[in-house]
Parts: structure tokens; sequence; C-alpha cells
């Protein structure tokens, strides 16, 4: 099989189930990001979102199947996982307070072997020249906008093919936000990176996202091209403040 | 009371060198808290059985002194690694009280089996710096230097330079190579780390053979102070080392070298310069330990995370 | 034997039988040991019952509110140090001095545990550990008279025996050879049982359950309006007041404290006995102590012919024994020895509970094997090789090995199990047979195991009985 057909796959989770102890928290998902699309998942507080991004990476107690590209990664450990090509941006930033921004950065490649990893760092700060000035600050004392981009830099330093976005709205300033999903829009739609977005603030998601699920009480209730979600009564009323 | 300044610069001056020995062992323990939020009872007798080995190696093997010191670092750099790998591991890394269960009993294995082996009399082991070595000019020979009307001995000079050499390696590591960036990084947030593909479990390996290392060093440059070695000798330094990372807050590394100077400083010139100042006579065990224990209180009274340590909000 | 031999009710007859067979057995234990014993393994037995006191003091903070005490030696010499300064220098009674060195191991506490405890329970892992590394030295002081008071190095000696008062002679043991130790072996267990009982009272009430709900979960705890650092403190008070009583009943027992008794040894021995008779259990306490000096005589007895180095008498052989079954038990059997014997119970006997209406949560009878049973045959096989295992036990007791000697405890031991168990299966499959749900084919084998068993368990009860009495005078 050439390289094209396998990417053409994307991520595909089948029967994902996870738990906490006791607690079964996902009962048997199914769901796919196709390649180079984005797609998000829906969901109140304690729906399973969180869960479901730390199951795919194998980080908690979980089953199931878990395809990316046409391969088996259910069984993989997280680390392994995230050589194949994923990666997490976890729910509150997960930005290392005691390194400083570059460091951030710089382990970001950590799976990395090439020597671009210096270019990749200068790009970043191109890119997000508050960060630059903050260069050889510790992570720990920036600005919750701030630490989000330098998560989503640090995700993209391992030129991953899947990227996982956890509740990146959480706690920011709407300015920001907005800002935030513009750059989510742009980076797909330049590079073609395959996302999985977890989000509740789902206006802004469905914006960004080609296909949508929603998640309720561990499993999933509705799916479909975003636009349909959007225009759903049964989503609106939930999730829209219709 | 006699005001007896004279004599201060030599206490202050063996305070400082015992302080960077505590310091080295405080290193010890913080590299490994920091990584792990566990406290490593073993420590003490890791250390205490490296410093066995260097005295089996040069004393009964004939080695050079500090080719023993080196392959006993090593040595104890794998101990330290397979310790970790095979009975820290295993284990949840939020539950705290397997490992240091573990910990526990392996310093009571350790102390046991060193007192089996080599009884509990005190065997002399050389002094790495016992007397300045023939090129130092006019001092070539001498055990110590007069500095300010007291006596400065080689083996502080020793002690300071080879913690200063040890910290600068430690530094170098752990900023510029891979390792010591993932290092830093599970220290962190471990679970960040897992997720830019760290193997946690390798990278605590190696800290923890470097905090074995560390300890392996501190036990040699105390030894010649306690007339050599002995199975018991790392206990009161431990105890002093724990003060001294816990002055200095225990997540952080350059905390926990100032901590251990400082109570080193502290023993030296707070009770036994005071105590002559005072008494007549310079007191040894018995108040250091009590005033470090005090010390260690008041300041977790007023500043619970140390003097340098961050203030991470861990109340509720 | 995949489930269980006997399923019962919690609370029902069958259960409360089970029940009263244990307690049968404890009171047994308590009654014979001042009676059966020589006077120095009474007071080997004596210090095995200081320990569990001390180590139920430490398992208030370890086990029931999760957080690392390493220096509950320190409470016990402060204690054992107050006592000998009372009842020697000011010529107080033991008795009188209890309250006393209960309240100052208290306010010790609190002033130790504030500061440590008002951030994380690690602070106070490492207060301990100073704590009970500078108490040696600490009492060897010369200034405020503290030397003298303590006698020094040499330790200070109470005169005062304590001597069975005359209205007291008829408890057991406490005539003849044994008497001193056997009363003071009264003593302590009358302590250690007030000290169970205001304990177990003390986990059941609305303190005790905050104190268990910081360990489960310290934020949860907060946010439900659970005070934290009065809590934490003022359990680690009131188990430093604990450790100071079983510093009392060490001074009694012994009648001589030094500083080098209670060192950060003997409180990592405290912490061992904890751990491997059962964190969090009130029985394991118990247990722990017994271990901790169980294992210790055991090795010196080894390490002699061994020809192993021994300091003061305490061997380094001892510490790597505890050292290692340390680190087994926390791999293999976290929960201690009481976790190992739950698990044993359970094969042999299920409790299920009861729902709030009464009713048990599970139907005891469709746990039923069904009218196969197998069972009573089980129950069967096991009451006959009850008496088979006692008697190779007493044949082996003449092999004069150390080893050995243990397997012959142990087989000798085995019948005080099977014999009671056999017999309750026993009943309990002839019941089953009345109600008509078994076929009459078991009614020889049920019946036969009930006989047995109940031949076994009246032998035992005898024998017991036949000890204390030919003992006793």
């Amino acid at each position: 099989m050439s390289d094209d057909v396998i990417d053409e796959v994307g991520l595909i989770a089948k029967n994902l189930h996870a738990s906490y102890g006791a607690v079964e928290v996902l009962r048997g998902l199914d769901f796919e990001v196709a390649q180079g699309k984005v797609s998000v998942i829906l969901g109140a507080n304690g729906a399973g979102k969180t869960t479901t991004l730390r199951a795919i990476c194998n980080m908690c107690n979980s089953s199931g199947d878990v395809t990316l590209g046409g391969q088996d990664i259910s069984r993989l450990g997280t680390a392994e996982i995230v050589r194949k090509g994923v990666a997490h941006v976890p729910q509150g930033r997960g930005t290392f307070p005691e390194l400083s921004v570059n460091d951030n950065l710089l382990v970001g490649a950590y799976v990395r072997k090439d020597k671009e990893i210096n270019d990749d760092i200068d790009r970043w700060f191109e890119i997000f020249p508050r960060l630059a000035e903050r260069r050889e600050q510790l992570a720990g004392s920036l600005s919750g906008g701030e630490q989000q981009m330098l998560a989503v830099a640090r995700a993209l330093m391992s030129r991953p093919k899947l990227l996982l976005l956890d509740e990146p709205s959480l706690g920011l300033a709407p300015l920001i936000i907005e800002d935030l999903f513009t750059r989510f829009t742009n980076l797909n739609k330049e590079t073609g990176l395959t996302m999985l977005v977890v989000e509740q603030n789902a206006n802004l998601a469905l914006d960004m996202a080609d296909f949508g699920y929603v998640i309720e009480s561990g499993e999933i209730t509705l799916s479909g091209p975003a636009d349909q979600l959007k225009s759903d009564p049964a989503v609106q009323e939930a999730y829209l403040g219709a | 009371m006699t005001w007896n300044f004279d004599i201060l610069p030599d206490f202050v001056f063996n305070g400082l060198s015992l302080g960077a020995i505590y310091g080295t062992v405080a290193l010890s323990l913080v590299l490994i808290f920091k990584a792990t939020t566990l406290i490593n009872f073993a420590t003490g007798e890791l250390a205490m059985i490296g410093a066995f080995m260097v005295y089996v190696l040069h004393m009964e093997q004939g080695l050079w002194l500090w080719l023993s010191i080196l392959i006993a670092m090593i040595i104890s750099a794998g101990l330290g690694a397979l310790i970790e790998r095979t009975l820290t591991r295993p284990f949840d890394p939020a539950d705290h009280l397997p490992v240091v269960l573990i910990t526990l009993g392996l310093f009571l294995i350790f102390n046991a089996l060193a007192g089996d082996i080599w009884n509990y009399q005190v065997r002399i082991l050389s002094n790495p710096f016992g007397k300045f070595p023939s090129w130092v000019p006019g001092l070539g020979g001498d055990r110590f230097v007069m500095v300010l009307g007291s006596r400065l001995k080689y083996q502080s000079i020793g002690i300071w330079l080879t913690l200063a050499l040890a910290l600068f390696l430690l530094g170098l590591i752990l900023n510029r190579t891979k390792m010591g960036l993932a290092f830093r990084a599970v220290s962190s947030n471990v679970e960040s780390a897992r997720l830019v593909g760290v193997h946690t479990g390798r990278t605590l390996g190696f800290g923890w053979a470097i905090a074995s290392a560390f300890g392996t060093l501190g036990a040699v440059l105390v030894a010649p102070q306690l007339g050599g070695v002995n199975p018991n000798m790392m206990a009161t330094i431990l105890i002093y080392a724990l003060a001294g990372a816990a002055l200095g807050g225990l997540d952080s590394l350059g905390g926990a070298v100032m901590g251990g100077v400082l109570i080193g400083l502290i023993q030296a010139v707070l009770v036994m310069w005071l105590g002559v100042v005072v008494m007549g006579q310079a007191y040894m065990s018995i108040l250091q330990l009590a005033a470090a224990f005090v010390l260690i209180l008041i300041v977790l009274l007023f500043r619970p995370s140390g003097l340098f340590g961050s203030r991470r909000v861990e109340r509720v | 034997m995949s489930s269980p031999l006997v399923v019962v009710a919690k609370g029902g007859a069958e259960h409360k039988r089970w029940q009263y067979v244990q307690y049968l057995y404890l009171a047994a234990f308590v009654l014979l040991v001042p009676v059966v014993l020589q006077p120095f393994e009474i007071g080997k037995m004596n210090r095995a019952l200081v320990l569990s006191v001390a180590i139920l003091a430490v398992n208030l903070v370890v086990g029931f509110n999760g957080m690392l005490a390493l220096g509950h030696s320190a409470f016990m010499g402060v204690g054992a140090f107050v006592t000998a300064s009372l009842v020697q220098d000011e010529n107080w009674d033991f008795w009188m001095a209890l309250p006393v060195v209960v309240l100052v191991g208290f306010v010790l506490g609190i002033l130790v545990g504030l500061p440590a405890l008002r951030v994380k329970g690690l602070y106070l892992a490492l207060i301990t550990i100073a704590q009970a590394t500078v108490f040696p030295t600490l009492v060897n002081i010369d200034e405020l008279g503290i030397a003298k008071r303590t006698g020094g190095p040499n330790g200070k000696g109470v005169s005062e025996e304590v001597i069975a008062p005359s209205y007291l002679e008829w408890l057991p043991g406490v005539d003849g050879a044994r008497g001193g130790s056997a009363y003071r072996y009264w003593c302590i267990v009358l302590i250690l049982g007030i000290t169970l009982l205001l304990v177990t009272n003390y986990i059941r009430s609305r303190p005790g359950r905050a104190v268990l709900a910081i360990r489960d979960n310290e934020a949860g705890a907060a946010v439900y309006g659970v005070n934290l650092p009065i809590v934490k403190t003022v359990n680690f008070a009131i188990s430093a007041g604990l450790g100071s009583l079983a510093g009392l009943m060490w001074c009694l027992d012994k009648g001589f404290v030094a500083g080098q008794d209670f060192t950060f040894l003997l409180a990592v021995d405290l912490i061992i006995g904890l751990v491997i008779g059962g964190v969090g259990t009130l029985q394991g306490s118990l247990l722990g102590g017994l271990f901790v000096v169980w294992v210790n005589d055991l090795t010196k007895r080894i390490s002699i012919p061994l020809g192993l180095y021994t300091l003061n008498g305490d061997g380094p052989l001892a510490k790597a024994i505890f050292g290692l079954i340390l680190i087994l038990f926390t791999f293999f059997a976290p929960g201690g020895i009481v976790s190992l014997a739950r698990q044993v119970q359970n094969r042999l006997i299920k409790v299920v509970p009861l729902r709030p209406d009464g009713t048990p949560a599970e139907d005891v009878d469709s746990l039923d094997p069904g009218m196969e049973s197998d069972r009573a045959q089980s129950a069967m096989k096991l009451a006959i090789v009850g008496p088979v295992l006692l008697i190779i036990g007493w044949l082996l007791m003449n092999v004069n090995n150390l080893i050995v000697g243990c397997l012959a405890f142990g087989l000798r031991f085995s019948i005080l199990i099977t014999a009671p168990v056999a017999m309750l299966v026993g009943s309990n499959e002839l019941k089953a047979l009345a109600a008509g749900k078994r076929p009459e084919s078991i009614k020889g084998q049920a019946g036969m195991a009930r006989l047995i068993g109940g031949l076994g368990f009246l032998f035992v009860l005898l024998y017991g009985l036949w000890l204390f009495i030919t003992q006793y005078s």
C-alpha cells in the first residue's frame, strides 16, 4: 500500500470503552476523523470528552480498537502513540511550568531526530511574536492565552499527523478564543493537519469543523456534518443557547 | 561571655565544608523528589554502600583513590537505576506509601548487610584532600593554609571545588542534553512529558542514577571528618541533608544545595561557635540535631515551601 | 474450592456462631498466655502488646489519616521518661501518672503537628524523622537538669515494683513464679483493651469519619466542610497521646528506661509492624506488635548458631529480614497479614451484607450449590484433615529443629480452624437437607463433618481448659 492510501484513513475508533476504577466513563464509542479534516466532539461536563482523548492516547484504563492511518495503536503505550504521529494538547494546556518557553518548544520535538528543530522553533516564534518576547521566561508565568499558544506550538513541534485538542477555549477571554480558533482553521486549511477537537463551546467548534459528534454520559448520541449539527434543534437547545 | 571572633573563621570554614556535603546529599534527595515527589529513605544507605565500595576498591584492592571513587559512583548509579526499574516502577506514582515503604525496607537491608559484612567499627578511608599537592607553590605538602588568622584546610577547599565541579557537570547534563531536558520535563509535568513522547520510566531511572552517584560522592567526602566509613555514618548526615532540602525548598535543586550549606553554617556558627562564646566549650552533636529540628519547624511555620521553593498552591 | 464453604447472612444465626468461635479463641488466648508461658516469655508478650498500642497510635495517623509518621518512638520515650520521673522521683502511682502522660503526649503532638500539618503531609514525615533522631540525644542534655531526671546515658530505673494487690491475686498466672510479669501482663491487657475500645469508637464517631475522609480525598473532604488543619492536628495529637501511653506501659513493664531504647529504629519497627499487620486495620496493629517481637526473637536464635554479628543483642540480620519482608509485603500483600487472613476467610466463609431493610443483599440460598452439594464432602475431608495434621504436628515436636518446630506449630494450629469450620458447614448442610434443598445422600457426609468437626472443636476446648486448670495453681 502506498503512503497516500494509508494517510487517507485518518483516525478510526471502534467500541471504545474507558473507566476510572470501577466507574465506566465511555461505553463503546464509534467515531472517526477523516484524513485532513477537522472533527469535533461536543458535550457537557462529565460527558466523557476529555476521557475520549485520553483513551486514544492510552492514558487511562481503556479498551477498544483505535487505528491511525490504518495502523492499530490500541495496545501501544502513550509515548509510542506519540511517536506514531499523535499530538495531544491536554485540558489546562499542559505546559511545563518550570521550563522556559524555548525549552517547552524544544521538548515538544523530543521524538524527532532531524536537524530542522531549531528552524521550527524560530518559525513558531515568528508566528507567535508574543512568545518570542518571552523566550527565556518560565512557561508558568505566561497568561492563559499565551500558554495556549505555547501548548499548540509545542504540540505541533513534533510535526504530527493528528492533533488532539482538549477544550482549547477553556478559561480564555473571548477575543483570544476567536483568534485561536481562526488560527486552528488556517492550520487545517494550509497544512491539511487532521484534527480532533473536544469542546464545550459549540458555536466556534462547529464553525471550524467538518464533522461533529455529540457525547452524553459516555455514549455518542448525535453525529453528522458540522453544518447539519449546527442547525439541528436538539443541538441548538442544548449547546448553542438558542 | 568571651566574644572570640578570632576563631570564628575556623568555624565558618568548617561549617561551609560540612554544609557543602549536606548540600550534595540534599541534592540527591531533591533530584528524586522533584521527579517523583517521593522521599527516598535509602539515599543515605546507598551512599554509605558507595563509600564502602571505595574502601574496598582503594584500601583493600589498591586502586587509585579517585579511580575508585569514580568506579563506585558509576556502580552506585547503576544500582540506583536498577532499584527504580525493579522496585519503584511497578507502583502507581500517585500512591506514596508503597514506595516509601520500599525505600525504608532498602534502608534496613543495606544497613544490615553492611553491618554484617563489615561490622560496626569505623574503617579509615584515605582523605581525597589530605594535603595540598606538591605542585602548589608554597603550600605543597601542607594540610592547611592560614586565612584570616584561621586554618583553612585543603580538605575544605577540595570539597568545595569538587562540589562546584559536580554541580557544574549536573547543570550541563540537565540543561544541554536531551536526557536532561526529558528529566526536567518529567519533574515539571509528568503527564505532558508522556505526551511529548518521553519514556518516563527510563528518565526516572536516569534521575535515580545521578542521585545515587551524588550520594556516594557526598559520603566519600564526609568520611575523613567522621574518621572513616562505618555502616551508621550517613544516618545523621541524612537528617541534616533533609533539613537542608526542606529549608531550601524540596522542589528546588539550587535551593537544596543552598539549604544544605546554610544548615552547615548554622550548625557551625550558631551552635558550636556560640557554644564556645557562651559556655566555653564547643557543643557537638547534642544540640546540633535539636537545632536543625527546631529550625525546620520554624521555617515551615512561616514559609511552608522553604526558602527557595516555588509556592505551589497545595493548600485547600 | 472456588465457592466458599459456607455462606451466611450478616447477623444471621450461622454468622453469630462463627463470631462466637472467634471470640472464644481470643478469650482463650488472652487467658492462657499468662498461665502457660514462662516468665521471660510473658515478658516478651508484654513487650509485644506495648508495641501494639504504639502501632495502634501510628495507625491513627498513617492508616486512618493517610500520612507518614515516623517518629512515634519519641512520643513513647517521652511517655516512658515522664512516667519514670513521676513514679520514681515524685512517688506517684503508675495509674495516677496515666492521664498526665497521655496529656503530655497530646500537647507535644499539637506542638509538632501544627506547623507540619498546615501544608503537605510530606513535611510531617520529615519532622517526625527528625524528632525520632533527636530524641535520644535530647535525653542526655545536661541543661535544665534533664540529664539528672532522665538518668543520662545510663538510663533510669524505677524501683517501684508493680505487684498485684491482694484482691487481684485470683487473676490467672498471678501466683507463684510468674507473679510479677503476669500481673503486669494483666495491667497491659487492661490498658490495651480500653484503648482498643476507645479507638474503635473514635473511628466510628464524626471526627473519626472526618479523619478517614481526609485520607480518601483531601480536597473533597475540605469541600464538605471538614476543617483540615484542625482535624489532622487533633488526630495527630491523639496519636501522640497514645504513643506516650505506650511509653508508660513500657516503663511499667520493663522498670527501666534509657534514651537509646527510643531511637529512629524503634519508629521504623513500628511502621514495619503496622504494614505487616495491616495498615488501617485494628487487628493489624495487634498482630504487628506480635510480629515485630517474634521475628526479632527468631532471628536472634538463628544468628547465634550462624555466627552472625550481633550489636546490642539485636542482630543486623533482624533488620535485613524486616527490610526484606517489608518489600515483599509491599509487592504481594499490601494489606498486611489481616488482608491475607481475610482472603483465606473468604474462601471458607462468605458473609453476605444486609440491605437497610434487613434482607440479605444477595440471596443466600441462590449462592447455594444446589442439590448436588460438594460442600458436605469438602467439610468432611476438612474435618478429617484437622486431627491428622494435629497428630503429625505433635509427632514433629520432638525434632529439634527451629524450622520443623515452626512447621509443627502451624500444623497443630490448623485444627483451630478446620474443626469449627467443618462443624459449621456440616450443620449448615444438615439444615439445608431438612429444608429439602439437598439429596438424602449427603446426610452421611454432612453428619460426619459435623460430628468429627464438633469432636475436634471439643478437643481443642477441653485441651485449652486442661492447660488452664493444670497451670493455674
